[in-house]
């Protein structure tokens, strides 16, 4: 039922390190664990996503793959609770995800789950400080502004954005900024799970790269579900899962994944 | 943070921003205005008379008698015989009595015929006294006193003469030429509609409408006064001038045959109802007694009615502006929701969502109300001379009354409601947001 596959690409840098990594992770305990789910959006249809099992490991890094409409988008928004499953459970970082009401959850997510969006998704009128302090805001957490803009300030160094882009709107930042505040944003609360959806679609190769490393360096020991129809980028993984393996039974259905949130709102 | 994302969220909506924040400025404004003029009009309609316990007049109708006697609006159907006065004068009950007589004009402005009793117990307000700005009260029989806006208006001055005319119409051909009267004194601005009468001495209206020649030795008890000497004295000793003749011509001492209305003070206010009884009960002469402030509230409820009306109507220009608010907010949520999908996956809930949406409406009311209390305090402020002089509308402090604040805080209401609206759209779309917002 999982997919692991080695990566055997022309990145033979990235597969060293994630042969080691891979070997080092089987020790440790798991961080999302998903049994008999099942999510669909009306009863007539067949379910979009229908996995039998299926685990990461703390600090994993998964490539996650498939093609348009294969349910990627669904599956994230499942796991960021974004979405309640129809059947089956979802336990993140050892906690019934599945179970928890939708307060709750939301406030897991906002301390436990960081995510990138495809197109990076900053709130246009406001500040790159304020993008990231939103986070910060959501999760309630009892960090100090002095330790938290301390923090921001490290990520940014990290990121290699100059503290003077805290105070330009979101909107003003070239793609490449608005890259590296999503990033920011996404691990301003440490989040356990990392969750990046098709950010490098956008980007030709050297960027794309570029982005990748930027990536993996900052996203350190957190959990990542990266998500791509991109094969090529597997390399940079400790492991492939694909979507026409982890729910087979979808196969048939190549379109429903893009429309999904529409037609549960029409619903 | 919240209110910091509903601020920017606002400035960059900024165009349609401003024209809401517009509409519900000028809305709330106009609410305000009218609920101030209403207020202010009320104050000023109930301090049109105090201090006075009873107004006794010929039988008609409590309006008809309040009217004719303090707003001197109307006349009485008839008059009240001398007999009926002097009885009440020696009631025991009765502190004081002003005989009004009504009927005249003076160039469009009513004439009522008193004594010096009317400058001495006639209180408006919070028991305020007439004063004089100029002059003083009735200094013989000719004499007359005029109102704070008759002298603006006509440019009348202490010792200038004037003719009064017989009947109400503004222009008369039955002018009382050969008894001119000379102003004694000009009454100090009250805002009641003192200021727009002429008072004369019953004794010379009465010689007006008969053509008799008063005879000051019979009544004032002295020597005819040289008037031409009267008036040569300094202005810096007029007042005490005045003083002294007021003081020497006794106007209570003429006995007219009848006046229109009597306004009563009490020793004891408690007696009022017990004597309005008596004096409606009274087999002698039918008369009519009523309590003043009775029959003010009586003439306001029927006024209240427009004011009512007013209120109502800005009150549905506010609701209209309310829902032009909740209109744009809906029309803005399809461009939000890629906002809300991220804001919903960096861990903000449905219910903050809502609040946000909420807050964002709630900002704009209470930035529109600020304005408004401002705009309506400074327009109120240079309307004051105008709606002084031209309506007789005097604007006292405090502006803004406890109902200026239930109709902010009954708007703060009215939108937390209609924002439910767009708060809902969002909060239905937010449970329904997931990462690929686009």
């Amino acid at each position: 039922m999982n997919t692991i596959n080695k990566n055997n690409s022309t990145h033979s840098q990235h597969n060293a390190v994630s042969g080691d990594h891979s070997a080092a992770i089987k020790e440790r305990n798991t961080a999302i664990e998903v049994s008999n789910l099942q999510f669909w959006y009306t009863k007539e249809s067949p379910p979009i996503i229908d996995i039998k099992a299926w685990q990461v490991s703390q600090g994993e890094h998964v490539f996650l793959s498939g093609p348009s409409g294969s349910g990627k988008s669904t599956l994230l928004n499942l796991l960021c609770g974004t979405l309640t499953p129809t059947q089956g459970d979802i336990a993140l970082l050892a906690q019934p995800f599945s179970a928890l009401s939708n307060r709750q959850r939301d406030k897991f997510r906002a301390r436990n789950i960081g995510v990138v969006f495809q197109q990076f998704n900053l709130i246009p009128y406001l500040s790159v400080a304020q993008n990231i302090n939103a986070a910060v805001y959501f999760a309630s957490t009892n960090v100090s502004k002095t330790a938290s803009d301390a923090k921001l300030r490290h990520l940014l160094d990290k990121l290699q954005l100059s503290s003077h882009v805290l105070h330009a709107k979101a909107d003003a930042l070239s793609i490449g900024q608005q890259q590296r505040v999503a990033i920011a944003r996404a691990l301003i609360n440490d989040p356990q799970l990392l969750i990046v959806d098709e950010p490098t679609s956008a980007l030709d190769t050297d960027a794309r790269d570029s982005f990748m490393s930027l990536l993996k360096d900052v996203a350190g020991e957190s959990t990542m579900i990266f998500v791509s129809h991109d094969k090529a980028m597997e390399s940079y993984f400790d492991r492939h899962c694909s979507m026409s393996e982890l729910s087979p039974s979808k196969n048939h259905i190549k379109t429903r994944g893009d429309e999904a949130p529409k037609a549960q709102e029409r619903a | 943070m919240l209110s910091t994302i509903a601020i920017e969220s606002l400035k960059r909506r900024k165009t349609t921003a401003i024209l809401t924040l517009l509409s519900i400025t000028i809305s709330i404004s106009l609410l305000l205005c009218v609920d101030i003029i209403r207020t202010q009009v009320k104050t000023s309609f109930t301090r049109t008379v105090s201090g006075v316990d009873l107004i006794v007049g010929a039988p008609s109708g409590q309006l008809n008698l309040l009217l004719s006697s303090v707003f001197n609006i109307g006349t009485p159907t008839k008059g009240i015989e001398f007999k009926s006065i002097a009885a009440l004068q020696s009631n025991k009950q009765v502190s004081w009595l002003i005989p009004l007589s009504l009927g005249d004009t003076h160039r469009g402005f009513r004439v009522v015929g008193t004594t010096n009793s009317f400058f001495d117990h006639f209180k408006y307000g919070d028991m305020q006294s007439l004063e004089m700005a100029a002059g003083s009260a009735f200094t013989q029989p000719l004499s007359t006193v005029v109102g704070a806006d008759i002298a603006k208006s006509l440019g009348y001055k202490v010792g200038d003469k004037i003719i009064i005319s017989h009947g109400l119409g503004s222009v008369s051909f039955n002018n009382h030429d050969d008894h001119p009267f000379t102003i004694s004194g000009i009454v100090k601005k009250t805002g009641t509609p003192v200021d727009k009468a002429v008072y004369v001495t019953l004794q010379g209206l009465e010689e007006a409408h008969t053509g008799s020649k008063h005879s000051p030795t019979s009544i004032l008890g002295r020597k005819p006064a040289d008037k031409a000497k009267e008036h040569e004295h300094e202005h810096e000793h007029e007042h005490d001038e005045h003083t002294k003749e007021r003081a020497a011509y006794n106007s209570e001492a003429f006995t007219p045959e009848s006046v229109s209305v009597v306004m009563l003070g009490l020793k004891h206010r408690v007696t009022a109802l017990q004597l309005q009884y008596q004096i409606n009960q009274s087999k002698k002469e039918p008369l009519m007694a009523i309590l003043p402030g009775m029959a003010l509230a009586e003439l306001w409820q029927i006024m209240g009615n427009v004011e009512s009306l007013l209120l109502g109507l800005s009150g549905l220009i506010v609701i209209c502006a309310l829902i032009g608010l909740a209109t744009m907010l809906l029309a803005t949520m399809r461009e939000r929701y890629q906002e809300i999908a991220v804001l919903r996956t960096i861990g903000a809930g449905p219910f903050t969502l809502l609040l946000l949406i909420q807050i964002e409406a709630m900002l704009l009311t209470i930035v529109s109300a600020a304005l408004s209390l401002g705009l309506v305090a400074g327009l109120m402020s240079a309307l004051k001379p105008w709606l002084s002089s031209t309506y007789g509308l005097f604007l006292s402090s405090p502006l803004f009354g406890q109902s200026s604040i239930i109709i902010i805080l009954l708007i703060l209401g009215c939108t937390y409601l209609v924002s439910l609206f767009p708060a809902v759209a969002a909060y239905r779309r937010c449970l329904h947001a997931g990462l690929n917002a686009n």
